[in-house]
């Protein structure tokens, strides 16, 4: 650190690089903060989360039963013990309130007075943030599992919206209007993600363990199909014919820079792709335990040395190397199915929704002050943690010689 | 890390956790604090150690666990670290959040554990609580989502609760279905049951007089007589029946014949009988009025009054009605009115709030038994005779339980020396006819075509086989046989004295004809002559000389007969009446031995046998069989094993099932201590499993199946659409 510090002050570095070292630092050093809370609002799991990029500041979360929270993030009261507070609800008792589980939430990206609902009850709503009224209700046919705003769009306002019917739905802002259909896959839209980097191209992935990239000008159909096996096998075998998965894919993720497309499925795989060409990388992750039937919500980095993906797996968030596919750290807290987790760019902070209705905040340990001390052993070590908390003593009894 | 330490501290926390104890062993726990204390490293292992056993498939295993990891986690915050940051599974194993992972058997420990858990994670909280942020989200995930009430001492979640609320208000309904049912029911037979109560009230009435109505303490002779009833309470002498039967208890007959003669309100002919016994009396008594005036011979006397409490009805013709009537209600009581009304009580208190209902029927109830004591209490003698004819139909179920048995006549073994008077019960005749014994071929025709006694025809199959009694009891019979004269053996019957004809006639078997009896006493030329050809070739005949030959065998064919003798069958009397285990005696009747006492030799009533030598002998064998019964089943060494492995090896038992203990021995059980996880499956049900599931009755079922099958498919084998599959 220091010597990043000093190398920074003489100018022998990149500026960037003592960002990036510090940010990998701090998103290896993940940990539960007894500090930082999440106030529990929700009365059922939490099925989605969102932070908004403008201040960074606010982040909706989207319930089992259907409520929407808003959070405050930012901690102002200048000590350390944060509870993050909810600053307002489309609680039960609002009449616009979803009947059904919220599928996703999305902050609209250029600003914080909107936001995008959808939900099982067949509807995405348009919110208003200062009224918490529904600017726009869209209805659908079947339940809608997700949508997506593109981030960087500015030729367009197009929503996608991937729902049971295998069509994926093109609802454009402006008009009020669905203006365009998708037709390609063969079973229920489970995902869908607009490209960081090219604002006319979308990723879509379905029951039918298939992954899609579309160019939304292009009417005829998609881009590609992702195969697993780049094409080699599916000559031999008619069955899996441009699969991406062997079973259904609920996960997808662009890296922040666009060029790869994670996808998570349920045989309990994840793949990186070349969004460019749509060839599997072939980067081996392992197993990530998936048996979720709806969408789950990956998260990837932003600004670090390494990019890391943050993926629910089962009670906990695995965090991997994206482009190693090493397996980092595991993040244990919740008691049940983790669905979705959403990454903090600014400060270095995971947050993640459970079937538990907690959302944890997983925040970088803070630097112990012990580097210096470390020549004392680690008995020091406890006596210092025993300073710092009580709790932390060992508590044996004399008789026990 | 010491290795030795480290296995040590492995083998503790074997022991400690498969003790199958509620508690841990206090001076076990010390130790491992001891090493634990040492370095965090020892920590860490125990705390594996603790995981592993914890996910092992037994409550108590578990919850020995539990209560060591409870220890360790109050003491050292590395533990605590550790067990934190895997607190779901430690929630999932102990407090069953996963539904789908349950707590293993047995349910009462599991139930245990469960409770036990929550508490820890309770007082867990408490104290570190705030400096563990893991156990906090535990904790509120066990009360939140969970739905886990911390104070409810039950520790059940949610869905439990509401099941067992769903179950309260399941039964609630039914019980009220049956309330109203049993009101129903109550209303409808209420009234019956009165009725039935008030007639055996009045019966009872009847058949007993009421104290007040003897008078007892009145010294009028008339008043004392009022009721002419046909039973008296008890057997009591009254010294106011001055000049009667003072000596004789008054029961019921002799009351209404003599009792009653004093009575002045009589009926005619009452009154004469009476007049002719106090006329009677009065010859006898003539002389001493004192005697007629108190009953008494002298005033010396001191009178003992018996009067004795527990009352006793004879039937007699008069009060046939009576006692029929009561018998009858009595009957109709204890098998209806009792069980509904009981069954009325049962479901008032189980539902509860119908205490007026409840007490009526409890007052039935009360008076229903009433009922039941007095008709006990009246200690009423039926008429046996008269049930047999009067309602047999009713009485024959009674009487089933009887007839299921036969009355066999004891016997005392087999006697070898039978006295005279016994022989006829042994199947033999009497000695002095034993000279007409079996013969082949007797002379004379009987005179009456009366078949022989059955039970000696049966007799002489037995008689030839060696093996059987009757072969003896044949012996002996011939002994006696040939002590006595006239055995005839075929020939002529010598002209006797008419007394010994007539009496050979009496016992001389019945042959049927034939041709022994038809050339009966003739010498016959021609008998046992053949004509043997010495040539028998068909063309060549040679010169003609025909050969007689005399055949010894033909000819003695033609004066003798066979005679085979089916014999009879001889029941066998006598039982073997060894005692057997459960107390009784042996009945098997055999004739000389039984396959498991041996031979039968005479013994008492408690199965001892009579006879001194055969004691003895008895004796002898049951040592020598002892002695050969090999050392490891020795009783005391087998129960040591048992007690050891804690598998029925049969010591009880003496002898016998010899194979299913040597394999029990071989299998040594892991862990005594604790419950066995497999025996509680050993139910009813399990044991049909075994058995219906068994594989080679499996196989014989399909078998059996298949050839059904196969004999439809041949039937229709023709048939294109048969033969097709």
């Amino acid at each position: 650190m220091l010597g990043f510090l000093s190398a920074r002050q003489t100018g022998l570095d990149d500026p960037l690089r003592l960002r990036r070292a510090e940010s990998t630092r701090r998103v290896l050093s993940f940990e539960l903060n007894p500090d930082r809370d999440v106030r529990r609002i929700h009365g059922n799991g939490i099925n989605t989360l969102d932070i908004e990029v403008i201040e960074g500041r606010y982040m909706l979360s989207g319930g089992a039963d259907g409520v929407i929270v808003i959070y405050d993030l930012e901690n102002n009261s200048m000590t350390p013990q944060y509870t993050c507070s909810a600053i307002c609800t489309v609680g039960r008792s609002s009449r616009y309130v979803h009947t059904f589980s919220v599928e996703t939430v999305q902050w609209y990206p250029h600003d914080t007075g909107m936001f995008v609902s959808s939900s099982f009850d067949k509807t995405m709503k348009v919110w208003d943030t200062e009224t918490l009224k529904p600017a726009e209700v869209f209805h659908f046919q079947g339940n809608v599992y997700c949508h997506h705003m593109s981030p960087i769009a500015r030729k367009h306002s197009l929503i996608a919206v991937g729902s049971e019917d295998p069509k994926v739905q093109l609802c454009d802002l402006k008009s009020g209007a669905r203006i365009h259909i998708l037709q390609g896959h063969r079973g229920e839209v489970l995902s869908v993600r607009w490209s960081p980097r090219y604002e006319h191209i979308l990723a879509t992935a379905s029951a039918d363990s298939r992954v899609m990239l579309w160019d939304v000008r292009k009417a005829a159909g998609s881009l590609f199909t992702m195969d697993q096996h780049n094409g080699e096998k599916s000559k031999a075998s008619s069955e899996a014919v441009n699969t991406a998965h062997n079973g259904r894919v609920n996960g997808l993720c662009f890296t922040r820079d666009g060029l790869h497309l994670l996808t998570t499925g349920t045989d309990d795989r994840m793949r990186l792709w070349n969004s460019a060409t749509g060839a599997n990388t072939l980067v081996n992750y392992g197993k990530v335990e998936n048996d979720s039937r709806k969408g789950l919500q990956v998260a990837v980095s932003q600004g670090c040395s390494i990019e890391f993906a943050f993926v629910p797996c089962g009670s906990s968030v695995a965090v991997y190397a994206i482009h190693t596919g090493e397996l980092l750290t595991t993040l244990r807290g919740h008691y049940n199915n983790v669905n979705c987790c959403v990454f903090h760019p600014d400060y270095q902070e995971l947050y993640s929704g459970s079937k538990d209705c907690n959302i944890l905040a997983w925040v970088p340990s803070p630097r112990s002050h012990d580097i210096e001390e470390e020549g004392h052993g680690s008995a020091a070590r406890g006596e210092g943690l025993a300073a710092v908390n009580p709790a932390f003593e060992d508590a044996w009894s004399s008789d026990e010689n | 890390m010491d290795h030795a330490q480290r296995e040590k501290l492995s083998e503790l926390v074997e022991e400690l956790t498969t003790s199958g104890e509620p508690e841990l062993n206090q001076d076990k726990m010390k130790e491992v604090k001891k090493i634990c204390k040492v370095s965090n490293d020892y920590i860490e292992h125990i705390y594996h150690l603790i995981m592993t056993q914890m996910a092992r498939e037994h409550a108590e295993i578990r919850l020995s666990a539990l209560q060591m990891a409870d220890q360790l986690f109050s003491r050292s915050h590395h533990f605590r670290t550790l067990l934190v940051s895997h607190l779901q599974e430690f929630l999932e194993l102990t407090v069953e959040t996963d539904a789908e992972q349950p707590l293993p058997p047995p349910r009462e420990v599991a139930r245990k554990l469960k409770t036990m858990a929550i508490r820890t994670v309770q007082t867990w909280q408490d104290t570190y609580g705030q400096a563990y942020k893991k156990l906090a989200l535990g904790y509120h995930f066990l009360k939140q989502v969970k739905k886990v009430d911390f104070s409810d001492i039950e520790g059940r979640t949610l869905a439990e609760r509401r099941r067992q609320e769903e179950k309260q208000q399941r039964l609630q309904r039914i019980y009220k279905d049956k309330v109203t049912k049993a009101t129903q029911e109550m209303e409808e037979t209420v009234p019956d049951i009165e009725e039935c109560l008030t007639e055996v009230e009045n019966c009872i009435q009847l058949l007993t007089p009421h104290p007040a109505d003897f008078n007892l303490g009145s010294l009028e002779p008339m008043a004392a007589c009022r009721t002419p009833v046909p039973v008296s309470p008890g057997r009591h002498k009254e010294p106011l029946f001055s000049g009667s039967d003072e000596e004789q208890p008054c029961c019921s007959k002799d009351l209404r014949d003599e009792g009653a003669a004093e009575v002045k309100e009589m009926t005619k002919k009452e009154e004469e009988e009476c007049s002719d016994e106090e006329s009677e009396m009065e010859e006898i008594l003539e002389e001493d009025t004192f005697i007629r005036n108190t009953g008494l011979m002298s005033h010396a006397y001191s009178l003992a009054l018996d009067i004795s409490t527990d009352l006793s009805v004879k039937e007699t013709e008069d009060n046939e009605a009576v006692v029929n009537t009561m018998r009858d209600l009595q009957r109709l009581i204890s098998a209806k009115h009792l069980p509904a009304v009981q069954s009325w009580v049962q479901v008032f208190t189980k539902a509860g709030g119908n205490d007026a209902l409840l007490r009526r029927a409890l007052d039935l109830k009360k008076g229903l038994q009433g009922a039941l004591q007095k008709h006990e209490e009246l200690h009423i003698e039926y008429r046996r005779r008269e049930r047999r004819v009067g309602n047999a139909g009713a009485d024959d179920e009674e009487d089933d339980d009887d007839d299921d048995f036969e009355e066999v006549p004891e016997k005392e073994g087999l006697e070898l020396h039978i006295p005279d008077h016994l022989r006829a019960e042994y199947g033999l005749e009497p000695a002095s006819t034993s000279t007409s014994s079996v013969k082949p071929a007797k002379p004379a025709p009987a005179p009456a075509p009366r078949p022989p006694p059955l039970p000696k025809r049966r007799g002489y199959a037995e008689e030839q086989d060696p093996t059987c009694a009757a072969a003896t009891l044949h012996v002996l019979k011939q002994k006696l046989a040939s002590a006595s004269p006239a055995s005839t053996s075929g020939g002529h019957v010598e002209p006797k004295d008419k007394e010994q004809q007539s009496e050979d006639k009496a016992t001389a078997p019945i042959v049927p004809f034939d041709i022994d009896l038809y050339y009966w006493g003739q010498e016959q030329p021609t008998a046992g002559k053949i004509i043997r050809y010495s040539s028998e070739h068909r063309f060549w005949v040679p010169h003609e000389r025909e050969e007689e030959v005399v055949n010894q065998e033909l000819s003695a064919q033609m004066k003798s007969r066979y005679i085979t003798f089916a014999g009879s069958f001889q029941p066998v009397m006598h039982e073997c009446r060894a005692p057997i285990p459960n107390g009784a005696l042996c009945k098997r009747q055999d004739r000389a031995k039984c396959p498991f006492h041996g031979v039968i030799i005479p013994r008492d009533d408690m199965g001892n046998p009579t006879n001194p030598d055969d004691a003895a002998r008895l004796e002898r064998e049951r040592r020598r069989l002892q002695e050969e019964q090999p050392d490891w089943r020795d009783p005391e060494l087998m129960r040591e094993i048992e007690a050891a492995t804690g598998e029925d090896l049969g010591s009880s038992k003496t002898f016998g099932k010899g194979k299913k203990g040597a394999k029990g021995k071989g299998k040594k059980k892991k862990y005594p201590n604790l419950t066995d996880l497999k025996q509680s499956a050993n139910t009813s049900r399990s044991r049909l499993e075994r058995k219906v599931f068994n594989k080679s009755s499996m196989r014989r079922v399909t078998e059996a199946m298949n050839r059904v099958d196969k004999r439809k498919h041949e039937k229709f084998s023709n048939q294109f659409n048969y033969a097709l599959n």
